[in-house]
């Protein structure tokens, strides 16, 4: 039996209910209420002037030639301790392509006194994460701790990079991390599709080094590393940087106190000149049996980091294919439905750069999702962006340059960058700055001069695709997923 | 008290900001030890505000989160709120479908969502002097959004292409939806967040889910970065103050967990040659200060290379090549989840075994106070990384305010963590360390 008071209802809550009911009735009978003035239009910005404005680096030299690097970051917690060496990918030997990574990898594996257990038990009792990234014309090596271990810290760092030695039992242990992640990373279609990019472009030049695969890893030896290490680790080759809430001279100071014995010569290191650019029409297909969409690049070379077309080419390249907004996107997905994304990418090194659209084209699509690639290169060399596309690119480059900066790595990565390729203060806080001047006539001269040379294209697909999608294309070199060249299809068929 | 100012005084109650404890620095401030102060607020409709001002970049977050997660999903309604997050996309009243999207990029801001089994998330981050855009556009779709069948249609289309692409290319991917399902036995959080039968879905329950779930009063606006706190409070009421609010939200359903009689076990196949395995923990019902002993455990085991699974299957018995672990938290339960990739078939037993020797380690014997100190300061770290960004900050205060958790205490969580000793992490561990909570799924080549 239903409690009796369950049955009764709160005079209030009665009327309530009345009210309630009355006041839905009169609501369905009247007109809807009108929208808000405001909610039909997007609010303009705000008047002031967006600045960017990051701390200054502040560099110092030692006698012996190492720089240091400051940047105060009020407000973090964190600090950031790295070593730059000005030698990357393309400093390992033609016969040795990797040996830069290995090395990287192998500092922090032991010293003469500490075993490489040692060293990792005192980074980590610091609560200090500590990492090597290699690029092309540079290495980092970053140790991240809390801001009230920095002086253990640079002692550590300290140790394990100018103490460095390079065991065979050790290196073994890397060869095997290396090899697994690279063996790994041959099932990552950008990857191929990258290191095929590079492998074609960068064909007898020093940059090609860096497309090696996880063969090549069981031939380096304890004594290559440690040539690697003679040759560029030393003090005039390199730069501690630190960021985060620092007193940037006192810690410069601390920092010398650890370093300042570092010795060694100069290392002679030379930025190689820039290939040609690619001017024939290439297309190279890599086998990847387990491809689910087909993956397709195409790219071609571009200025290096300092090149005076840089921020116009930041400008075509966002126009090109920077967001979802983008021509590239626009067509492949949005138009024609080829694809599920197409974007354009850019890398610049020391010597030259990298400009690359990467695309997932549905498989049965490549063919008209290559050409329209190419398509929209094309047009972009020959009929000038209109200006409202140019500001809009502009606007983004401008309102998104400061996301880079938010995190301790972020920053760290990109002061890094800076202090190596030694970048002047455009690339700094004046990136905003510099990206307001660019002019339609900048951004034209930019397109006529890197996208009028016909791009390579890389495609990553099953094999039976070749067969089913690709035969109406005029050549394609097939290569396996080590770079290897396995034939060249002609259209009909031909090999 | 009659009735006029009683009325009065209740208007002026919800019109204040709750009140911020004795020491604020400013007016509305919340003083805390985080690194970071913020404000709180709730308008009438119900809708919470959380303002905090970073000034050192041009930068500002809005993140909107609504208390609509898988949680709120009933039986057969299996990928319900992963599609209504997608469907705000598509379009309100004054932005055209997927505009959203390209207004935030026009002017360089970066955007994204998430669903998780409390809630569904919405943030961007983009120039502090567009911060009016980005409430437009919140407010917009919280107002009016418009769903139609067509939507709805191409957008659970979409969903399930994108998501078959994904299978396709992860050979491991469905084994994580798999291993939750075993790890998480109740309906409520066993069932991915996609999944086919979301192709079964009627536009009624989109509806119904979106009217009840996708308003102010189920929701809380979070915005971080260099923002003027009197300025956004006016933006913050303009736009979103006149949204109406919905009815009641009931509470979120309880899932109901059932300890087994032992390890629960499966193995799958899968289209790689790489064999490997899930293993996780259960822990529930948890008591008081039983999270701090599991973010410190899951340090101790599995942050950094000397963390002691890492160090004993990467480096000692070297029986895996990738091992990889979380730690899962849910309202009402939390759990442990490796996920171990062994260099051949033989060792998955191996590593499986190493791992239950390590664990055993922990109910036998008291952790060091040097391992302890280590997990300690890899935690504060890892924490103070978090909130180094807008977006993290935002993020940070949106999952506490989802958790139930006082937004004016969270100052007090880190040292809660840092201050668990031996005694608790081995308390703990003899409890929940045992194999009724333990549940294993290996995967291996077909």
């Amino acid at each position: 039996m239903r409690p009796q008071a369950s049955l009764r209802r709160p005079a209030n809550q009665a009327v309530r209910i009345i009210l309630v009911t009355g006041m839905a009735a009169l609501s369905l009978s009247l007109p809807a209420p009108a929208q808000e003035r405001f909610r039909r239009t997007p609010p303009l910005p705000d008047s002031q002037r967006l600045e960017l404005k990051l701390p200054p680096v502040e560099m110092f030299s030692l006698p012996n030639g190492l720089t240091v690097a400051t940047a105060r970051r009020p407000g973090s917690s964190l600090v950031t301790l790295q070593l730059v060496v000005r030698a990357g990918e393309a400093d390992s030997p033609p016969d040795r392509p990797g040996l830069a990574s290995v090395t990287a990898q192998m500092i922090g594996k032991g010293t003469k006194m500490l075993s490489a257990d040692y060293l990792e038990n005192w980074i980590e009792s610091l609560g200090g994460q500590f990492s090597a990234a290699v690029f092309m014309d540079y290495t980092v090596l970053t140790l991240t701790v809390l801001d009230e271990a920095l002086d253990r810290a640079i002692y550590v760092l300290r140790l394990m990079t100018l103490g460095a030695t390079f065991s065979e039992h050790e290196l073994a242990a890397v060869r095997r991390i290396a090899y697994w992640q690279l063996y790994q990373s041959k099932k990552d279609p950008e990857v191929l599709a990258w290191r095929q990019l590079l492998s074609v472009l960068f064909a007898g030049h020093p940059y090609r080094a860096a497309t090696y695969n996880e063969d090549v890893i069981k031939y380096i030896t304890a004594r290559d590393v440690a040539d690697f290490y003679g040759r560029f680790y030393r003090p005039g080759n390199a730069a501690i940087l630190v960021s985060g809430n620092i007193d940037g001279a006192a810690v410069a100071q601390r920092v010398g106190s650890h370093f300042g014995a570092w010795t060694g010569p100069s290392s002679e290191r030379i930025v190689p000149p820039p290939p040609p650019t690619n001017d024939r029409a290439r297309i190279c297909f890599v086998e990847a049996p387990e491809s689910a969409a087909a993956t397709v690049f195409a790219g071609n070379l571009i200025m290096g980091s300092s090149g005076r077309d840089f921020f116009p080419f930041l400008v075509l390249k966002q126009i090109l294919g920077g967001t979802a907004r983008s021509r590239l996107f626009m067509n492949l997905r949005e138009s024609k439905g080829y694809a599920t994304y197409a974007f354009a990418e850019m890398e610049v090194f020391d010597s030259c750069g990298v400009y690359w659209v990467r695309a997932l084209v549905r498989p049965e699509s490549t063919v008209p999702a290559v050409r329209e690639i190419l398509g929209e290169i094309a047009a972009l060399a020959s009929v000038p962006a209109a200006p409202a596309e140019i500001e809009e690119a502009k606007s983004y480059l401008v309102g998104s340059l400061p996301l880079r900066f938010e995190s301790s790595l972020g920053f760290s990565e990109w002061m890094a960058r800076y202090v190596a390729l030694g970048l002047g203060q455009s690339q700094w806080d004046k990136g905003p700055e510099e990206l307001r001047l660019v002019s339609a006539e900048q951004v034209g001269e930019a397109a006529r001069r890197y996208f009028s040379a016909t791009p390579v294209v890389v495609i990553i697909g099953r094999p039976e695709w070749l067969g089913a999608y690709l035969g109406d294309l005029d050549a394609v070199e097939v290569y396996d997923t080590g770079g290897k060249l396995r034939t060249i299809l002609h259209k009909g068929g031909g090999r | 008290m009659n009735k006029t100012a009683r009325a009065f005084v209740f208007l002026a109650l919800i019109l204040l900001p709750i009140p911020a404890p004795a020491g604020s620095q400013e007016s509305g401030a919340a003083p805390s030890s985080l690194p970071f102060l913020f404000q709180e607020y709730r308008l009438r409709n119900g809708l919470r505000v959380v303002l905090s001002e970073d000034a050192r970049l041009p930068l500002v977050t809005v993140a909107v989160g609504y208390g609509a997660g898988t949680l709120r999903e009933k039986p057969g309604q299996e990928g319900l709120a992963y599609l209504m997050e997608n469907l705000m996309f598509q379009g309100s009243d004054n932005v055209s479908p997927l505009q959203h999207i390209a207004f935030i990029q026009k002017v360089g801001g970066e955007l994204n969502a998430t669903t998780t089994a409390d809630k569904a998330l919405f943030y961007e981050t983009l120039p502090s002097n567009q911060l009016a855009l980005a409430l437009w556009l919140e407010s917009d779709r919280m107002k009016s959004l418009v769903i139609t069948p067509a939507a709805i249609g191409r957008t659970r289309e979409e969903l399930l292409g994108e998501y078959g692409e994904r299978v396709a290319a992860d050979p491991y991917l469905e084994t994580f939806s798999e291993f939750d399902s075993l790890l998480f036995p109740d309906q409520l959080y066993g069932h991915p967040v996609i999944g086919p039968r979301m192709k079964d879905l009627l536009e009624g329950d989109v509806v119904d889910f979106h009217r009840t779930y996708y308003v102010p009063n189920n929701a809380v606006l979070c915005i971080v970065g260099n923002i003027d706190p009197g300025r956004t409070r006016d933006l913050v009421a303009k736009y979103f103050d006149s949204i109406p609010p919905g009815q009641d939200i009931p509470s979120p359903p309880q899932p109901v967990f059932r300890r087994e009689n032992d390890v629960v076990e499966g193995h799958i196949r899968i289209p790689s040659e790489s064999a490997g395995f899930h293993m996780g923990f259960r822990f529930f019902p948890l008591q008081a200060g039983d999270a701090y002993c599991l973010r410190i455990l899951e340090y101790v085991l599995l942050e950094g290379e000397t963390s002691r699974l890492k160090a004993r299957l990467l480096r000692r018995d070297l029986t895996a090549r990738y091992l990889t672990g979380t730690l899962d938290e849910r309202p009402s339960i939390a759990a442990i989840k490796l996920f171990c990739l062994a260099t051949n078939a033989v060792m998955v037993a191996r590593s499986e075994k190493a791992i239950l020797a390590e664990i055993e380690k922990l109910r036998s014997n008291a952790v060091s106070l040097e391992e302890l100190d280590r997990a300690r300061l890899r935690f504060k770290m890892d924490y103070f990384d978090r909130l180094s960004t807008n977006l993290g900050k935002a993020r940070f205060l949106v999952d506490a305010h989802f958790a139930g958790k006082r937004l004016d205490e969270l100052g007090g969580e880190l040292a809660a963590v840092i201050n668990i000793g031996p005694q608790a992490l081995a308390a703990f561990s003899a409890k929940y360390f045992i194999p009724q909570n333990r549940v294993v799924l290996e995967f291996g080549p077909q």
